[in-house]
């Protein structure tokens, strides 16, 4: 019985330990954004312990920093609407941004933008826009536009995000309204196309759309530019294809969560991930869009050859940003539980 | 005669079935292809893999010291209050008992949010602490009541006896009914601790920043794509979990022979 | 004396648990129940109805039909799959019968999300299943066995079925054998015999088994997450949504007290047909 319970003060005392530790930050952010050896090369480098948590939308983030104890969380990587709406939300702490020395290798033309002007409260990390990836080994079709996914034969055969803003705005933006439309008459039409197109939905996923790809569950996919970089990875008969009503476009940025208790150490990991070696790192395993001057002088050819990692300054620019709608997400929430 | 063999054929499908995913898992961990799809060729290059996943190891570390820790309490706890619920009686006894069987029968959502909920309420950190907590919040009821069909199945004359030796209260309960509780403790305690192994539900919601479990981290690894280390530590748990079991099988059955010798 | 102070001592552990960790938490969504959500995430303390009357929209009205579908057929699959099964050990040699119920218990000593990830690589499209039906000839194209409601339910029955068989063989493993030869002897033919005289003494049994399958399948929202392709809503998917990405806690914990009366009506039910509160859990 002893023996047991001194088993057991031991075993209190690790937890304790696991606790105590000053030197940590608590990281939350999106699956799939950081590999896990550059945050071992950080913890090395620096001695600080990193608690890396994941989540696979915004929303997700949001109630996750709303509902936990402030200081739970330090670093987080929302994206531009959800920062706008955290900053009004007061959930975000100012940057100093003299703790961060290579601050300027950051491209100029994502800073300074609507939802945070002066990036007083964020910094992007790095950006994405909404794709269509293809089989082109099963299917031949000419796809131009997201009208073509509701083509019939296409039954069973498409995997959309499971992400509620990014597809109905997908939807708005097939019937040639905003991405952010509150009108009812266009949601109501939105939610028409959405449940035509599910008859074609063969699964809503966020994590990673693009193993349906690869292992052939389905021949099309709409995802972020990365995923559908990295399937081309797999399979080179996978057409990327830039649809014609300008996809979405996605910043997700650094940001500091009101109360963290680790500040030092969040700014110690923004400057480490600026560097512009690691960046690189980071662009090659996940290619997303690059933000960063210096890391563009770096990316391997690989990387820019990629048609879905490498995308074309004016598809960028033409591509529409999620925007904070108020209130108004209430119709989107019913919408998306409709025609889930 | 025929029938018989159908019988035995159903049954047999029926085993095929519950086998059938575990054996594809260990068979696929030491597969060369990262797809699952075909088998290629052997290779331990996922074990390898495995071990310098650091955080894969460390909720591994977290969901032992979880599932140890909340076992213990639990146990604890549970006997105890078999104890009490069957020897005294006290105001609202009823009522606490009627409580008991919620966490046993409710949907584990409803006590995963109502948990975190609370949590929420009285600020907590959601952490190791909260995991535990919850932990032992859906262990005791099972603990008590296994516990409590021993306990009811004992001569009650037992107490009374005891006390016309003079003892107390607290030496009643060590050493005339404690020792007969032991197969009650063992089986309360085991089912504790494989349920916590095996939560998913309760712990995706009371689990903090610094607190990724074992379940949690399969469930984001598996969301995030194919991942074939998840093969080789589902195969890891399987030989330490099947080893354990047999050992405490043969262990038990070494000393039903003895009894038998004797 | 000493004997009160020990009474106190080993009665308030248990008092305490059940009403901090049991009575605290549910009364607290019961309030919560009641109360408004702004339009992000926080709670406003304002008593009102529509959390509950929101249920009533024909969306919500959906996840809950869908739910109870799902929950049932798996259900009465699980029953088909363990009643024979259960029946046919209890005529083996007892020695046999432990040895093979202990097999059964076995592989869910495991975690249950490994095992549904073993079904993922069975059941996808180019799985295991649909590879080897496809080079036998058996099939010219590939069968749709998950990212659909079949996926989810054998999702379902997989991880609840020991639930179904447990119950199950230790109420029929106590019928007494002279009562089914009595039958027989009585010329009653072995149909006859199963209906009136094995399938009456199992009732309990059977109900308890359809009680733990039936109400863990209306939370497991991981399975349908994983085998469904998030096409289905669940009710655990929903209550999991309103805690976790649509911020609105009042509404999820409306739907929470709702399946929990639900639980508690059914609950109800079971012990009228005689069931034992103690027996329930796989006990």
């Amino acid at each position: 019985m002893k023996k047991i319970i001194i088993c057991f003060l031991l075993l209190l005392g690790i937890t304790g330990c696991g606790k105590n530790q000053e030197d940590t930050l608590n990281v939350l952010n999106w699956s799939s954004y950081i590999p896990d050896s550059i945050i071992e090369d950080f913890e090395e480098e620096t001695g600080i312990i990193v608690n890396y948590s994941t989540y696979s939308s915004n929303e997700e983030l949001l109630a996750k920093i709303s509902s936990a104890k402030e200081g739970t969380y330090d670093l987080i990587f929302p994206s531009d609407y959800m920062i706008e709406l955290m900053i009004n939300r007061d959930l975000l702490e100012p940057l100093d941004k003299s703790k961060l020395v290579n601050i300027n290798n950051l491209k100029k033309e994502y800073l300074n933008l609507d939802y945070d002007k002066n990036n007083t409260y964020s910094l992007p990390f790095l950006a994405t826009t909404t794709v269509i990836a293809v089989n082109r080994d099963h299917i031949k079709d000419n796809i131009t536009s997201y009208n073509d996914l509701l083509n019939p034969n296409y039954k069973n055969n498409i995997v959309l995000l499971d992400d509620q803003r990014i597809v109905i705005g997908m939807a708005n933006q097939a019937l040639g309204y905003s991405m952010n439309t509150t009108n009812d008459l266009e949601l109501k039409k939105a939610e028409e196309f959405l449940l035509d197109l599910k008859k074609n939905v063969k699964a809503y996923d966020s994590d990673s759309p693009k193993t349906l790809l690869i292992t052939n569950e389905v021949d099309i996919g709409v995802m972020w530019n990365a995923e559908a970089a990295l399937a081309l990875r797999e399979n080179p008969n996978i057409e990327i294809i830039f649809p014609k009503e300008n996809g979405a476009l996605s910043i997700d940025n650094y940001a500091i969560v009101k109360g963290a208790k680790h500040k030092d150490n969040a700014y110690k990991f923004i400057d480490y991930i600026l560097r512009p070696e690691v960046m690189k790192q980071i662009i090659e395993e996940y290619p997303y869009i690059n933000v960063n001057e210096e890391t563009e002088k770096l990316l391997s050819s690989e990387y820019l050859a990629n048609k879905a990692a490498n995308i074309p300054d004016y598809i960028i620019n033409q591509a529409e940003m999620v925007q904070n709608i108020g209130s108004n997400i209430d119709k989107y929430d019913k919408l998306w539980a409709l025609i889930k | 005669m025929k029938k018989r063999i159908l019988k035995n054929i159903f049954i047999i499908l029926v085993y095929a079935f519950l086998y059938l995913p575990i054996i594809i898992l260990v068979v696929f961990s030491f597969n060369t292809s990262k797809m699952n799809i075909t088998f290629e060729g052997f290779t331990l290059k996922w074990y390898q893999t495995l071990f310098s996943n650091r955080s894969l190891l460390e909720a591994f570390f977290n969901t032992i010291i979880v599932a140890v820790t909340s076992t213990f309490i639990s146990t604890v706890i549970g006997t105890i209050s078999a104890y009490a619920l069957n020897r005294y009686n006290f105001k609202g006894k009823g009522f606490i008992m009627k409580l008991l069987y919620i966490p046993i029968v409710i949907p584990e959502i409803v006590l995963g949010i109502s948990l975190l909920s609370v949590y929420t309420l009285l600020k907590l950190d959601l952490g190791m602490m909260t995991l535990i907590l919850s932990h032992i919040a859906f262990s005791i009821p099972f603990v008590i009541i296994s516990v409590k069909t021993i306990l009811d199945d004992l001569n009650p004359n037992l107490y009374d006896a005891s006390k016309d030796l003079g003892a107390g209260g607290l030496e009643t309960f060590r050493h005339i009914i404690l020792p007969s509780l032991i197969p009650g403790i063992t089986s309360g305690a085991m089912l504790a601790f494989t349920l916590s192994l095996d939560d998913v539900v309760i712990s995706y919601f009371t689990a903090g920043p610094s607190s990724n479990t074992l379940p949690l981290k399969i469930y984001s690894m598996i969301k995030t794509g194919i991942t074939p280390e998840v093969n080789a530590l589902s195969t890891i748990i399987l030989v330490v979990t099947f080893t354990i079991i047999l050992l405490f099988t043969l262990k038990q059955m070494r000393s039903l022979k003895k009894e038998v010798v004797r | 004396m000493k004997d009160k102070l020990f009474k106190k001592i080993i009665t308030i552990p248990v008092i305490v648990y059940a009403l901090v960790l049991i009575l605290l938490p549910l009364i607290y969504i019961f309030i919560l129940s009641f109360l408004k959500s702004d339009s992000y995430g926080g709670v406003i303390n304002v008593f009102n109805l529509g959390n509950y009357l929101k249920i009533f929209d024909m969306v919500y009205i959906k996840v809950f039909v869908q739910s109870f579908l799902i929950a049932l057929v798996t259900t009465l699959i699980c029953i088909l799959i363990a009643y024979p099964f259960c029946l046919f050990i209890s005529q083996k040699k007892k020695k046999t019968q432990t040895l093979l119920m202990a097999l059964v218990i076995l592989p869910f000593l495991t975690n249950s999300l490994i095992r549904t990830y073993g079904w993922i690589v069975l059941l996808r499209k180019e799985g295991v299943i649909n590879t080897i039906l496809l080079n036998l000839n058996i099939i010219d194209n590939p069968l749709s066995l998950m990212y659909n409601n079949l996926g989810i339910i054998i999702g379902m029955v997989y991880t609840l079925l020991p639930f179904m068989i447990l119950p199950l063989y230790s109420s029929i493993s106590k019928i007494d054998n002279r009562l089914i030869e009595a039958s027989k002897d009585l010329g009653a033919g072995s149909m006859a015999t199963f209906f009136k005289v094995i399938v009456p003494s199992t009732v309990t049994g059977l109900f308890n088994g359809s009680l733990m399958v039936f109400i863990p399948c209306i939370g497991y929202f991981f399975i349908a997450d994983l085998l469904g392709g998030g096409k289905l809503m669940l009710l655990g998917n929903l209550i999991k949504n309103q805690f976790l990405t649509a911020r609105n806690w009042p509404f999820g914990a409306a739907i929470s007290i709702t399946l929990l009366i639900i639980t508690f009506v059914l609950v109800k039910l079971y012990k009228k047909t005689g069931g034992k509160m103690d027996d329930l859990g796989g006990f």
